[in-house]
């Protein structure tokens, strides 16, 4: 898959493959996930999507170790997850910003639980405000800011801590479109600059197309590996029209056609 | 749980009390059998009932009142500019002591209980009450509007039912407030009602009887409280 | 425009007060005038200072200790579960008696002095700072913390990164209501008590049939107790800057 060398920035450490297998969740009698088998390939940007419940939410928690599966494991590159690593960030949908704190600090908060120096935290941090293109706003309070530009936040902090694997749930949803769409080019941009593995949960088919290589569809709960498609458009994408190409409709409507057998 | 807390509490009020550390807390069942003597006797009948009636003439007006006058605050920026400052003033300031005040103006009978009730809960219903009809959702005024609501229908329709939930809450939160101007307002006339038999108990180092009104005090202030609950309950079902 | 009407209502207030005191409402009721010049005259022979420094100890004593203990406490019962529940059960029944039915048997037993006027003040205003210090802890947001773990934080990490931000507005508001709730004991207390502080001065007054007096120093008090309140309400609004 990968035509480019992943990591290209300095001081980036490299991607990491992500390993899910024989994974299944139950919260008390309703059971989230079944026997779910995933191999992330070390820098690949992967989607996950499915109807509601199917428990793509679920799976994320469980790479990112705040869950513990019941049957399973999931490996990321050496390491078994037993719970949060270092090597993983996770971006969310409520941008999970510290209402208190400021956008420098928000972005800093990572790098401040993993013992950083202030000087270094706050370089780092503002590193990753200007990479996001939030140069300027450093001082101001959530509460100031739009939603797109807090989930730039949530991605900045995310990126601060120099993660291998980015994970990322609905990050888009409370975005409105227009805002969404230059931010997807924006994350494209960044990703291949520094390459990450990439996992994002998304309900929308149009966004699984555009931004991944691969698409992972769930099964209703209990939630199953349905079917993986390929998506063979060439990189980069946000340099281009890809969404005007007929390549990219029949993409958008075979993964529809799969979902709505499902519903 | 709750239970289980307030058992555990009465079994060590009870041990506390056999140990005699201190005459000042007697063994709960000493209370308990003190408070059946009070109840027999008429003492607790009498105290209750005053208190209950200035209650009454305290909170009704109070409500009655209170209500208007936020309604009136909530729908007329002008009334809500001028008695803002005053509302908000006297809703965290110390009431109690204006108290003397109400002594001096009426002397000391069991008027002015009820006038210490009135201050003590009208604030709070106000307050609640302006809220209330503030929140009233926007779109909902501007739809009824369009269809060509009257004054009448939009305060009928819109604002009451939007303000009722509020208006509620400050009637629960009043009926607290007016049950702690009662006993206040008793305790500092000394004339009538359990207020002047706290007074009196302690003036005359009767604890057992003490304690026995406090308890009294206390189901009063839960069975106002429960009422003025479900009244809440009955009236806003849609919440 | 809103400062005039203001304005108008203070003015109409005073005219209400002056045209009561002529009537007159009831005898010796005080003109605006005469609590004035009582007021003046208090400040001027110390009494007013003297008694203000009496209760302000009181104050300190109580309200101090209801800040200092009640906030851990309830941190504790927000953060462990069963003592949070049944903590719950004896604040609530604490909360709905009224507490000034426990003045006498307070001065009963400790006594006539600043230490009894203390007690009261505590007993008025720790249930307000432990209820709210319990319930910025449970209100905290799931998310936050979810982030925080997400990012590997430790237990000591969470308490003190994510809960305590977090519960601060709830702690302070807390804070700040107790403190009008402690003026309101301190009062109670003072009438009731009273050889000691502001209350005595009102309580004798009275007694002495000295109204303007006792007006000069209900006045007084209500002025004290709005100019505390008020500087704690500054205090918040600058540690809550964030807030939206």
């Amino acid at each position: 898959m990968a035509a480019r060398e992943p990591g290209a920035a300095a001081g980036t450490a490299a991607p990491l493959p992500i390993t899910v297998e024989a994974v299944s969740k139950a919260f008390g009698a309703v059971q989230a996930l079944v026997d779910v088998d995933v191999r992330v390939r070390a820098g690949e940007f992967l989607s996950l999507i499915g109807p509601s419940g199917c428990g793509k939410t679920t799976l994320l928690k469980i790479m990112a170790g705040l869950v513990p599966a019941d049957r399973g494991r999931v490996t990321i590159g050496e390491r078994v997850v037993t719970g949060p690593g270092q090597e993983c960030s996770v971006v969310f949908q409520d941008f999970a910003l510290l209402p208190w704190a400021t956008a420098q600090r928000n972005v800093e908060f990572g790098l401040l639980l993993r013992g950083v120096d202030p000087a270094a935290r706050a370089a780092r941090a503002r590193g990753a405000i200007a990479k996001v293109g939030l140069g300027g706003f450093e001082n101001a309070y959530p509460a100031q800011l739009s939603g797109g530009m807090q989930q730039r936040v949530g991605l900045a902090r995310a990126l601060a801590v120099n993660p291998r694997v980015l994970l990322m749930d609905e990050p888009f949803a409370s975005i409105d479109e227009q805002t969404r769409r230059v931010f997807q080019d924006d994350l494209l941009g960044l990703w291949s600059q520094e390459r990450k593995t990439v996992v994002l949960v998304t309900h929308s088919m149009e966004e699984a197309i555009y931004l991944s290589d691969r698409v992972v569809v769930l099964s209703p709960r209990p939630g199953r590996v349905h079917q993986t498609l390929d998506v063979p458009l060439p990189r980069p994408r946000e340099a281009g029209d890809v969404r005007a190409t007929a390549e990219f409709a029949r993409l958008v409507d075979g993964l529809w056609k799969v979902l709505r057998k499902l519903q | 749980m709750t239970v289980a807390a307030l058992v555990g509490l009465a079994v060590a009020w009870e041990l506390v009390g056999r140990l005699d550390a201190s005459m000042f807390l007697p063994p709960l069942s000493r209370v308990a059998v003190t408070w059946w003597q009070l109840l027999q006797d008429g003492t607790l009948a009498r105290a209750a009932s005053s208190s209950l009636v200035s209650l009454v003439k305290g909170f009704v007006p109070a409500a009655v009142l209170g209500v208007v006058v936020g309604f009136a605050m909530g729908r007329f920026a002008v009334v809500r500019y001028v008695l803002d400052g005053w509302v908000n003033a006297l809703m965290s300031a110390p009431l109690s002591a204006l108290v003397p005040i109400l002594i001096a103006l009426f002397g000391v009978r069991d008027t002015v209980v009820a006038a210490t009730v009135f201050m003590f809960s009208f604030f709070v219903i106000v307050v609640n009450t302006l809220t209330g009809v503030r929140g009233a959702d926007r779109s909902l005024v501007d739809m009824a509007r369009a269809f060509g609501a009257t004054e009448m229908a939009l305060f009928g329709r819109i604002y009451l039912p939007a303000a009722l939930p509020a208006v509620m809450l400050g009637l629960r939160l009043g009926v607290v407030q007016a049950v702690k101007g009662m006993v206040v307002g008793e305790m500092l006339i000394s004339l009538v009602g359990l207020g002047e038999r706290l007074i009196y108990y302690g003036n005359t180092f009767l604890i057992t009887e003490l304690y026995a009104v406090i308890l009294s005090v206390l189901v009063v202030a839960l069975l106002a409280g429960h009422l003025a609950q479900a009244c809440d309950r009955a009236l806003v079902r849609w919440k | 425009m809103v400062l005039a009407l203001r304005a108008a209502s203070v003015v109409a207030f005073l005219l209400l007060w002056e045209w009561a005191a002529r009537v007159p409402i009831s005898f010796a009721f005080p003109s605006p005038g005469a609590t004035l010049a009582a007021l003046v005259a208090l400040v001027r022979s110390g009494a007013l200072p003297a008694a203000t420094l009496i209760s302000l100890q009181s104050l300190l004593l109580g309200f101090g200790a209801a800040v200092l203990i009640g906030v851990p406490l309830g941190l504790v019962m927000g953060v462990v579960r069963p003592v949070g529940r049944v903590g719950r059960v004896y604040l609530d029944l604490l909360i709905a008696l009224p507490t000034a039915a426990l003045v006498p048997l307070v001065i009963l037993s400790f006594g006539i002095n600043v230490l009894s006027s203390a007690v009261i003040v505590f007993v008025f205003s720790a249930p307000f700072v432990i209820m709210n210090a319990y319930g910025g802890v449970r209100d905290v947001r799931p998310r936050l913390v979810e982030m925080a773990r997400a990012f590997d934080a430790s237990w000591g990490q969470l308490f003190t990164r994510i809960v305590l931000p977090s519960a601060l507005p709830m702690i302070l508001a807390g804070i700040r209501y107790a403190l009008s709730r402690a003026f309101v004991g301190l009062i109670v207390a003072e009438l009731l008590l009273s050889p000691f502080g502001l209350g005595r001065l009102i309580m004798s007054s009275r007694s002495m049939f000295e109204h303007d007096r006792m007006f000069a120093t209900v006045l007084w008090t209500l002025l004290f107790a709005g100019t505390a309140l008020a500087a704690v309400a500054r205090v918040e609004a600058r540690l809550l800057r964030w807030r939206a």
